[in-house]
């Protein structure tokens, strides 16, 4: 659940208009049913290895992605880290303390943190032969985890940029398959999934849920 | 700077216009370009995995082997595609490469002879710089190329296992084939038998049919761009890149002719005196932007279209510098040989103190001609006068080469000139500042399946 609530008066939870769930912007780049082929690891391969090669790939999109709205994500116009529903995210650091940081900082550090993972090579080992570390799960779903955050950002604050600069089919795709890559993976947890339930379901990656 | 963005898709979101500044927008091209390429290359490689596994599957059913060795098989083959996955994950760059030699120099760049450090592989490694593609308007270009040559295995193409990028140049690092090139073997020689042309005419004829069939037209076919694997037999490079681009190659350049000095062709020279005056001045045509138009057919300078019989046209034009000692419209200035070629009815004449056999003229002939009746496919060229004794069509590439190239090791040069005062450190710093139109080149970036279990023996 959401830890905090947020301060925003114009967003009272539950009533906001989310534009990404407006049906001429819910297109997607990609079909949906390549997404899924795409995701299925191939027979025999190592699944290490597979999820490796998504995570890059998610970590360099979901960046590119927040590349082209950060000129809009400051300090000022995002003080706080939030994703839909108001949920905010606290930056924790490796003394396990939690900060409260802005947008642009916290996915500065999100995207750090992720750059420099992917290119350590005892985490994602390149050369020929070297094993992958007993830690790479965790690590793996960390940064599936915080790149969650950066999508669940943009959703939230930046779909009316993403929309005018004609994107919209595009983080949708990476969203989707995201997600489809979840859904046979499990990187990352129901209960921080759960903000944008709606739009899984509206993008039929998921069926609608039962219960309220 | 800024530019605005109205008129929104939705209407009622409360999506107004916005002004973006020129550096979101180019993020928000790249992006686009970015993922559009990224997930129509994962496609790709999802069924080209596909295929590989089918393969393998057919080659089980043929294979008498026990089930316990069939399983065995399919699990070194899932290690292969794992090792491959971490190959494309794997960041290869300049620095993984030793050079050796320059080999071979082009418009935009050169090529090397280089040696993959963990591996000790012998390839040749082409350098394109950036700046001077995007100046010269070369970058659609770029991804015919990388198209092409992902798809092309074939022995009749050089083979290309990796490409990466910096913010200054494209690499391309290709099969390195130990016999030169076409230009450089017709510079050596004054001219060469008829069976030695007809021998390479064959071989480059197959050739050029084989990039028809996979739904290509080269349009600028060249004694540079044949080159010869260690046994002397034809490989066709460069695609894309020099694709009827460069300056020689558009009417533009041509449009205002009267500038045009007289050249010392107005008083016909001999024709030793021509391929003297031909030879002297080649190397240059082949470094400059500029280009040679020599070998380009009439109709691609036309505005009015063109199809793959142009590829026919440049081989006649080489055939005849095989047999002469120079290109037929070879002139002292691009725009002469241009003049020369769009009347060639007139100009394309045969000197009586070189003489070839009739089979051979009327072959040319059937090569140069008007495009209608022009030879149209490998089944024509068969049956020409030239080609009715002495080709295996069928064995030509198993067979002893016309020419033999001696080759002493993986990385002998011998048959290259030599390029003394290079210096083999490769600038990639300078410019850092890579340029904003870098989107321009996301395509090009591929490793190859069997680039990976390529291994050879570290040299030195
Ligand atoms: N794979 C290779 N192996 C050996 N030598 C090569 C190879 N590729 C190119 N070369 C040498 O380098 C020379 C220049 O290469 P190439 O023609 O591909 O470049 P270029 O001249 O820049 O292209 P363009 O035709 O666009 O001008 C060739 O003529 C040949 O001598």
């Amino acid at each position: 659940m959401g830890k905090t609530r947020g301060r925003r008066s114009d967003r009272s939870d539950g009533t906001e208009q989310k534009l990404y769930l407006q049906l001429p912007l819910l297109e997607m780049r990609v079909p949906e049913p390549d997404l899924i082929f795409l995701t299925d690891l191939p027979g025999g391969l190592d699944s290490k290895e597979w999820i490796a090669s998504h995570t890059i790939g998610f970590f360099e999109h979901i960046n590119l992605m927040y590349g082209t709205v950060s000129e809009f994500c400051t300090p000022s116009t995002c003080p706080d880290m939030t994703g839909p529903g108001n949920r905010q995210y606290h930056w924790i650091d490796d003394k396990g303390k939690k900060a409260r940081l802005s947008a642009p900082q916290y996915i500065d550090y999100i995207m750090t943190y992720a750059q420099k993972s992917i290119n350590d090579d005892t985490i994602f080992p390149t050369k020929h032969g070297l094993e992958f570390p007993a830690t790479f799960e965790s690590h793996v779903k960390k940064i599936h985890k915080l790149l969650f955050h950066v999508l669940a950002h943009i959703y939230h604050m930046h779909f009316k940029e993403v929309v005018l600069l004609q994107l919209h089919a595009h983080l949708n795709a990476v969203f989707a398959h995201f997600v489809e890559f979840n859904l046979r993976f499990h990187m990352v947890e129901d209960k921080e999934l759960e903000v944008l339930d709606d739009l899984m379901v509206a993008l039929k990656l998921t069926p609608p849920k039962q219960s309220g | 700077l800024g530019a605005a963005v109205g008129g929104s898709p939705a209407s009622d979101g409360g999506v107004g216009p916005m002004t973006f500044s020129c550096h979101t927008l180019d993020k928000a091209t790249k992006a686009k370009v970015t993922l559009e390429n990224y997930y129509s290359n994962l496609i790709a490689q999802h069924q080209e995995r596909r295929q590989r596994r089918q393969r393998l599957e057919e080659s089980l059913r043929e294979e008498r082997i026990t089930e316990e060795q069939k399983s065995e098989k399919r699990h070194q083959h899932a290690v292969r595609e794992t090792e491959f996955l971490r190959l494309k994950r794997s960041r290869l760059g300049v620095d993984d490469f030793e050079p050796l030699k320059v080999i071979g120099r082009g418009a935009f760049g050169e090529v090397r002879l280089v040696q993959k450090i963990d591996t000790g592989h012998v390839y040749a490694m082409k350098i394109l710089r950036k700046s001077a593609m995007v100046e010269k308007e070369q970058v659609a270009h770029v991804r015919a190329e990388r198209d092409v040559l992902v798809e092309a295995d074939h022995p009749w193409v050089v083979k290309m296992f990796y490409s990466f990028q910096d913010a200054v140049n494209l690499y391309l690092i290709m099969e390195f084939l130990p016999g030169g090139d076409m230009m450089t073997l017709l510079m050596k020689k004054d001219t060469l038998p008829e069976e030695v042309t007809q021998f390479y005419v064959a071989e480059t004829a197959l050739a050029i049919d084989y990039i028809h069939k996979l739904g290509f037209i080269h349009r600028d076919i060249k004694p540079d761009n044949l080159l010869l694997d260690a046994s002397g037999h034809i490989k066709l490079s460069d695609f894309g890149l020099c694709t009827g681009l460069k300056k020689s190659h558009r009417t533009e350049f041509y449009r205002d002719l009267s500038q045009v000095k007289p050249s010392d062709f107005s008083n016909p020279m001999d024709s030793k005196r021509k391929a003297e005056s031909w030879k002297r001045n080649r190397r240059q045509l082949a470094y400059s932007t500029v280009g040679t138009p020599d070998y380009i057919a009439p109709e691609v300078f036309l505005q009015t279209g063109y199809n793959s019989s142009c590829d026919w046209w440049s081989l006649g034009v080489i055939m005849f510098e095989m047999l002469i000692g120079y290109p037929p419209f070879c002139s002292e200035n691009p725009q002469e040989t241009y003049k020369k070629i769009m009347s060639w009815k007139d100009t394309l004449i045969f000197p009586p103190e070189v003489p070839i056999s009739e089979a051979a003229k009327d072959t040319i002939l059937r090569f140069c001609s008007d495009a209608d009746t022009r030879v149209k496919n490998i089944h024509d060229i068969k049956a020409l006068p030239f080609f009715q004794h002495g080709v295996d069509w069928n064995h030509i590439r198993e067979r002893p080469a016309a020419i033999s190239v001696e080759v002493k090791s993986i990385d002998d040069t011998s048959n290259f000139d030599d390029f003394p005062d290079v210096d083999l450190k490769i600038s990639t710093a300078g410019s850092l500042q890579a340029s904003n139109k870098d989107w321009v080149f996301i395509n090009y970036t591929f490793k190859r399946f069997e680039g990976l279990t390529q291994r050879g023996p570290i040299l030195k």
